[in-house]
C-alpha cells in the first residue's frame, strides 16, 4: 500500500513534463480541439493508407454521387475520393514535419549562435541567413524537380527545409540577442561555465517556445507551399497527394464547370484548413508547455 | 587581493544627427581591497559605477589603468588566462528578477556550477547536491524547500540568497555586489545586507559594494572604504562612517542630504543641502566636473579641475599637480608613500574643502 | 473633513482554489490637504487598493463589496462607463507605478496631453497646455522643452514629474503615486519627494503615496497606514506611528529599514516572508506567524481594527505599551522559510 504510493508519487514527480503538457492542453476546449485535429490527421497518415493497400479503381462509376460504397463518391478515373484523401495525407504531412525538422535544426542553432556570439560569427552568419532567405523557393524547386522526382518527401522536406529556415533564424537571433544581456547570462558566463552549456541549457529554453511557434507556423506554410507547387503542375506528379487531387480537379476534372468534381475538389481543400485550423487552435498552448511561470497558473 | 590604478574606460557613441561623442564612463579610479576587505562605491545612476562592476568581473574591457589581483596584472595576460582571475570575483546582480534562468529549478541553477567546479578542483563530483544544500543553508534558505523550486516560485529576497549561492558555487574570493538590495523590499534589505557581512566575516570573502543609498553601505562591515563617484570620478574617499559623519565635497554632501529623513526618529542634518542643478553631461566641463551644479561653487572651481589631496591639508591639488605625480610614476619614482599617505585618510577633490553636517540627527542623541 | 473615504473595501481575485481576497475589509480616510503614506510589503494589497480608488482592479480581480465615496463624485464603486471614466483623470489623478516607463515612446508629451484632453472632453485645449506648462515649470522643468519632447529624451526623474503633471492637469483634487520613488537613484527620489510635497500645498490636494519604503514616505507624509496581507494594520499621525508604534509589524518594519544614523547592529531584518494571496492566514492574525509577539488568541481570531486614541487605530490582540516596550524577542519564524 505504502509502496504503491511512494511509487505513484515517483512516477508524478518523475514527469512533470507529462502533467505540464496534459494541463496546457486541458486548460482550454480549443486547445484539445487542435490538438485532436492534429493527433487525428497524424494516425491518417500513418495508419490510413494500412486500410487501403493499392489504390483501387472502379472504371464502372467515374465520378459517383457519394454513396455507401464510395463516401466521398469518386473522381474521373473512377478511384474513390475518400481513399485518395486518406492516402495522399502521407506525404503532405511528412513533407511539412521533416522541412519543419530541418528549419527548426538550421534556423535554433544559427540563430542561437548568431546572437550569442555576435562579432564576426554573428556577421557571417546573417550574411548567410539573408542569402537563404533571398533563395527564391519557387523557381529553385522548379529547376530541381528536372533533375530530381519529388517522389519521397524527404526529398521535398529538405529542400523546403533548406530554403526556409532563415527567417526563424532571424526571430531567434533577435531573442538570443536580448537574452544576451540578461542578468542570468552575464552571471553564466561569469561563473566560467562552457559556451554549449550556456547555449543549450540558458539558451534554449529560453527561445523554445518562439522557436515552436514560428515552427508550427512555418508548417502551414510549407504544407500550403507543396500543395500549391502541386497544384500548379510545377513539380511532376509521382504520388498521390492533395496538391496532385486539386490540380486534377481543376485541370482534368473540371472541377470550375460541372458540379459533378466539385466533392473531388474539396476534400483536400478542407483537409488543408482543417488541419491549418488545428495548428492555429494548438498554437496557444506552446507558451504555457514552456514556460513554468504560465504552466502553474492553473 | 585587487589593486586599481587608475582604470579608464570611454565609450564612442555614434549618433546620426547627434554627431559623435564621447562619454567618460570611468576617468581613473584607484582603490585597494584587501583579503576580506569592503570597500564602497556610491554615485547616482550613470556615474560609472555599474561599469567599474562589469570590469571587475571581466564582462567589460577598460581601456586605461591596471587591474592587479593577487598580484598578477590583469592586462598582461591573455584573455584565456585571464579568466581564472576574473573566475574568483563573483557577481550579485541589480535584478534579481532577471538573475535567474525563469526555465531553471534553483537545483539545475546551482548543479552545473557546482558539478564543473567539482571536477576543476578534483573532488567528487557526486557530492554537488550535499553541497548545493550547503550553499543554500549558508546563505539562509532551507534547501529541501527552495531546491525544486523555479525563480518565479520564490521572493525577491530568497532570489537574491539564491543568487548569492550562486555566485559561491565557484569559490570566489570576492563578491561584487552591484545594487544588490535596491530592487528587493526595504524589510528584506537588511536580511541580505547582514548576510553579505556574514560572507565576510566567516569566509574571509571581500566586498565590493556599489549602491546609490548611503544608508546601505554602513551595513556591510567594518573597515570599509567609501569612495564617492561622479560621473566616472572618484570626489571623495575615506572610510565609510568618516565620510557620511563629515562629508567634505559638496557632491557628497549632496548625495547624504538626500537620504531621506526618518522623521520622529531622526532630525534633518543642519547643513542639509541640494544640487543647483539637474545632470547635464553634454556641456563641457573644464574645471571641477561637479561645478555647474554645486552650490558652493567659487570662481577656481569653473576653471581648474581638482584632484584628490587628504582632509586637512593646505595645498589643493590641481591637474598640473597630478601630472607631476604621473610624471614620477613614469620615471619610477617613489609614488608608493604618496599612494600610502593618500589611501589612509580622508581625501577629497574639492578647492574649497569643508566638513558639513548633513546627513539625519537621531532624536535621543541631539536630546543627550 | 475627508476627500476619500474607504469603508470596509475588499478586493478579491480569482485563483484556483477560488476567489480570494487581496483587500480584506480595509477602512482609511484621505484627509483633504494631507498627504498619506500607505506602506506594506510586496504582495501586502496596497497596489490592489490604490488600483481600486480608480474602480480599475485588473481582471482576474473585482472589489467584491464596501464603498469608496470621493467627494463630488460619489461612490466611486457604483459609477461605470462614462461617469466613472470621468472621475478617473476628473477627480483622482494618478500616476503609475513605474510611470516613468508609462508614456508613449512614439509621440511628444505634448500630443499625448491633447490626447488625454480630447478624451476628457476638454474645451479649451489650449488652457490645458498652459495649465500643464505652469505646472510643470512649477516642478523645475522647462515646460515649452518637455511638451515637445519625447519620452526618451528625458531622465527617470523628469519623467516621473511628467506623470505628476498628467494627474493634475485635469484639476483633480485627490493625488495618488504608486511607487513613485522606487526606480529612481537618492537625488532624483528626493527631488521628487520635495515637488509632491510642494504641488500637494499649492494645489491643496489629498495626496495618497503608496510605498515599500518607510524612510522615504516620512519625509513628507503626515498620516501613515501599515499594511499586511490585505489589511490595515495601524494608522494614524505619521511622527506619533513612527515614534511609537503600537502594532508589531509596523515596529519590525521601522526596525528593518537602513538608516544612515544609530545602531548597525541593533537593525533587524523582519523574519519569514510576506504573505501571498495564497499563503495569507485565514482564520486569527495574518501576522501571528511572524509576530514576536504572538499569543494563543492571535491564532483563533483576527483582531479588529479600531480606534485606542482619538487619532489613531490598530489592529492587534496585544496591549499597546508592550509592543511599544517589549523587546523584539525571538520571532516565531527564523530565517526566510519558504
Amino acid at each position: 500500500m505504502a509502496a504503491t504510493a511512494t511509487l505513484a508519487a515517483s512516477v508524478r514527480s518523475r514527469r512533470p513534463a507529462l502533467t505540464a503538457f496534459r494541463k496546457a492542453v486541458t486548460r482550454k476546449p480549443g486547445r484539445i480541439i487542435g490538438l485532436a485535429i492534429i493527433v487525428f490527421f497524424i494516425l491518417l497518415a500513418i495508419c490510413g493508407p494500412w486500410f487501403y493497400g493499392r489504390l483501387a479503381v472502379d472504371p464502372n462509376s467515374l465520378y459517383a454521387a457519394p454513396s455507401a460504397k464510395h463516401w466521398l463518391g469518386t473522381d474521373f478515373a473512377g478511384s474513390d475520393v475518400l481513399q485518395e484523401v486518406v492516402t495522399g495525407g502521407r506525404y503532405v504531412l511528412a513533407t511539412a514535419a521533416l522541412s519543419a525538422l530541418f528549419t527548426s535544426l538550421f534556423g535554433v542553432t544559427i540563430g542561437l549562435v548568431a546572437g550569442y556570439q555576435r562579432g564576426l560569427t554573428d556577421s557571417a552568419l546573417m550574411r548567410l541567413t539573408d542569402f537563404v532567405l533571398t533563395i527564391p523557393g519557387l523557381p529553385l524547386l522548379i529547376i530541381l524537380s528536372t533533375v530530381w522526382n519529388f517522389g519521397s518527401p524527404w526529398k521535398m522536406g529538405l529542400v523546403l527545409g533548406v530554403t526556409g529556415w532563415g527567417g526563424v533564424a532571424r526571430a531567434v537571433r533577435s531573442q538570443a540577442l536580448s537574452l544576451r544581456e540578461r542578468g542570468f547570462l552575464e552571471a553564466a558566463r561569469g561563473l566560467g561555465l562552457s559556451r554549449r552549456h550556456i547555449l543549450l541549457k540558458e539558451m534554449l529554453p529560453n527561445v523554445a517556445p518562439y522557436a515552436a511557434m514560428q515552427l508550427m507556423l512555418s508548417m502551414i506554410a510549407f504544407i500550403g507551399a507543396e500543395v500549391g507547387l502541386f497544384f500548379l503542375g510545377l513539380v511532376p506528379f509521382s504520388s498521390t497527394n492533395w496538391g496532385v487531387m486539386l490540380n486534377q480537379a481543376v485541370f482534368s476534372g473540371g472541377a470550375m464547370e460541372t458540379p459533378s468534381a466539385l466533392i473531388y475538389l474539396l476534400a483536400p481543400l478542407v483537409c488543408i484548413l482543417v488541419l491549418t485550423l488545428g495548428i492555429v487552435l494548438f498554437l496557444d498552448a506552446i507558451d504555457e508547455l514552456f514556460n513554468p511561470r504560465l504552466r502553474e497558473r492553473v | 587581493m585587487i589593486q586599481a590604478r587608475g582604470i579608464t574606460r570611454t565609450y564612442q557613441t555614434h549618433g546620426s544627427f547627434t554627431g559623435d561623442r564621447t562619454v567618460h564612463a570611468l576617468r581613473g579610479v584607484d582603490f585597494t581591497l584587501p583579503d576580506g576587505g569592503a570597500v564602497s562605491f556610491i554615485g547616482e545612476s550613470g556615474c560609472g559605477k555599474t561599469t567599474l562592476g562589469k570590469i571587475l568581473t571581466g564582462l567589460e574591457t577598460f581601456d586605461g589603468g591596471e587591474l592587479v589581483v593577487d598580484g598578477v596584472e590583469l592586462s598582461k595576460l591573455r584573455p584565456r588566462q585571464r579568466e581564472k582571475y576574473f573566475r574568483r570575483i563573483q557577481m550579485i546582480h541589480q535584478d534579481p528578477y532577471s538573475a535567474l534562468n525563469p526555465t531553471r529549478t534553483v537545483e539545475a541553477t546551482l548543479g552545473d556550477p557546482l558539478r564543473m567546479r567539482a571536477k576543476e578542483t578534483g573532488a567528487p563530483v557526486s557530492a554537488w547536491r550535499e553541497r548545493a544544500a550547503e550553499l543554500l543553508t549558508l546563505v539562509g534558505l532551507e534547501p529541501a524547500a527552495v531546491l525544486p523550486k523555479y525563480p518565479h516560485q520564490l521572493s525577491g529576497g530568497q532570489r537574491q540568497r539564491v543568487v548569492i549561492a550562486r555566485a559561491l558555487t565557484v569559490d570566489p574570493t570576492v563578491l561584487i555586489a552591484d545594487e544588490a538590495v535596491s530592487m528587493i523590499d526595504v524589510s528584506m534589505r537588511l536580511g541580505i545586507l547582514s548576510l553579505l557581512r556574514d560572507l565576510r566575516a566567516r569566509l574571509g570573502i571581500s566586498l565590493v559594494f556599489i549602491t546609490h543609498d548611503v544608508a546601505t553601505a554602513r551595513y556591510v562591515g567594518d573597515g570599509g572604504e567609501l569612495h564617492v563617484i561622479y560621473r566616472g570620478e572618484v570626489v571623495e574617499r575615506g572610510l565609510t562612517d568618516e565620510v557620511i559623519l563629515s562629508p567634505v565635497h559638496p557632491y557628497t554632501q549632496c548625495l547624504l542630504s538626500a537620504v531621506p529623513v526618518m522623521r520622529g526618529l531622526e532630525e534633518p542634518g543642519p547643513d542639509r543641502t541640494a544640487p543647483t542643478a539637474a545632470l547635464d553631461e553634454r556641456t563641457p566641463t573644464p574645471g571641477c566636473l561637479f561645478q555647474p551644479r554645486c552650490p558652493f561653487a567659487g570662481a577656481q572651481c569653473a576653471e581648474t579641475h581638482p584632484v584628490l589631496v587628504p582632509f586637512g591639508a593646505d595645498a589643493v591639488g590641481t591637474d598640473a599637480a597630478e601630472a607631476n605625480v604621473t610624471g614620477a610614476d613614469v620615471t619610477g619614482a617613489d609614488v608608493t608613500g604618496a599612494d600610502a599617505t593618500e589611501e589612509s585618510g580622508h581625501v577629497h577633490a574639492c578647492f574649497y574643502p569643508e566638513s558639513r553636517r548633513v546627513v539625519g540627527v537621531e532624536v535621543g542623541a541631539a536630546s543627550a | 473633513m475627508s476627500e476619500v473615504e474607504v469603508r470596509d473595501l475588499t478586493v478579491e481575485y480569482q485563483t484556483s482554489v477560488g476567489w480570494l481576497p487581496a483587500v480584506a475589509g480595509a477602512s482609511l480616510d484621505l484627509r483633504a490637504g494631507q498627504i498619506t503614506g500607505l506602506v506594506g510589503e510586496s504582495g501586502s494589497g496596497k497596489s490592489t487598493l490604490a488600483l481600486s480608488l480608480l474602480n480599475a482592479v485588473p481582471a482576474p480581480g473585482r472589489i467584491a463589496g464596501g464603498t469608496i465615496e470621493v467627494a463630488g463624485v460619489g461612490d466611486l464603486t457604483r459609477l461605470g462607463g462614462k461617469q466613472l471614466r470621468k472621475a478617473r483623470g476628473g477627480a483622482i489623478g494618478y500616476v503609475f507605478q513605474a510611470s516613468q516607463n508609462s508614456l508613449n515612446p512614439l509621440k511628444t508629451i505634448g500630443r499625448q496631453l491633447l490626447d488625454l484632453g480630447r478624451s476628457h472632453e476638454v474645451g479649451d485645449l489650449r488652457a490645458l497646455i498652459a495649465r500643464a506648462k505652469d505646472l510643470a515649470n512649477r516642478m523645475g522643468l522647462d515646460g515649452d522643452r518637455v511638451l515637445d519632447s519625447y519620452q526618451h529624451e528625458l531622465s527617470g526623474g523628469m519623467r516621473q514629474r511628467v506623470g505628476i503633471v498628467f494627474a493634475l492637469v485635469l484639476n483633480a483634487k485627490v493625488l495618488i503615486l504608486d511607487e513613485p520613488t522606487t526606480a529612481l537613484d537618492m537625488l532624483s527620489q528626493a527631488s521628487v519627494l520635495d515637488i509632491v510635497r510642494k504641488v500637494h500645498d499649492e494645489n491643496q490636494l489629498s495626496t495618497l503615496i503608496i510605498t515599500h519604503d518607510i524612510g522615504a514616505i516620512s519625509e513628507i507624509a503626515d498620516r501613515l497606514a501599515v499594511m499586511y496581507g490585505g489589511r490595515i494594520v495601524e494608522d494614524g499621525p505619521l511622527l506619533e506611528v513612527l515614534r511609537r508604534p503600537t502594532h508589531p509589524y509596523t515596529k519590525a518594519l521601522i526596525g528593518a529599514t537602513a538608516r544612515i544614523t544609530g545602531d548597525v547592529d541593533g537593525a533587524r531584518a523582519l523574519p519569514g516572508r510576506p504573505p501571498d494571496l495564497t499563503t495569507v492566514a485565514r482564520a486569527g492574525c495574518v501576522f501571528r506567524d511572524r509576530c514576536p509577539f504572538a499569543v494563543e488568541v492571535c491564532a483563533q481570531t483576527e483582531p479588529e481594527l479600531h480606534s485606542f486614541d482619538s487619532e489613531r487605530r490598530r489592529a492587534c490582540h496585544v496591549e499597546p505599551s508592550t509592543v511599544l516596550t517589549g523587546t523584539t524577542g525571538t520571532p516565531a519564524a527564523v530565517g526566510e522559510p519558504a
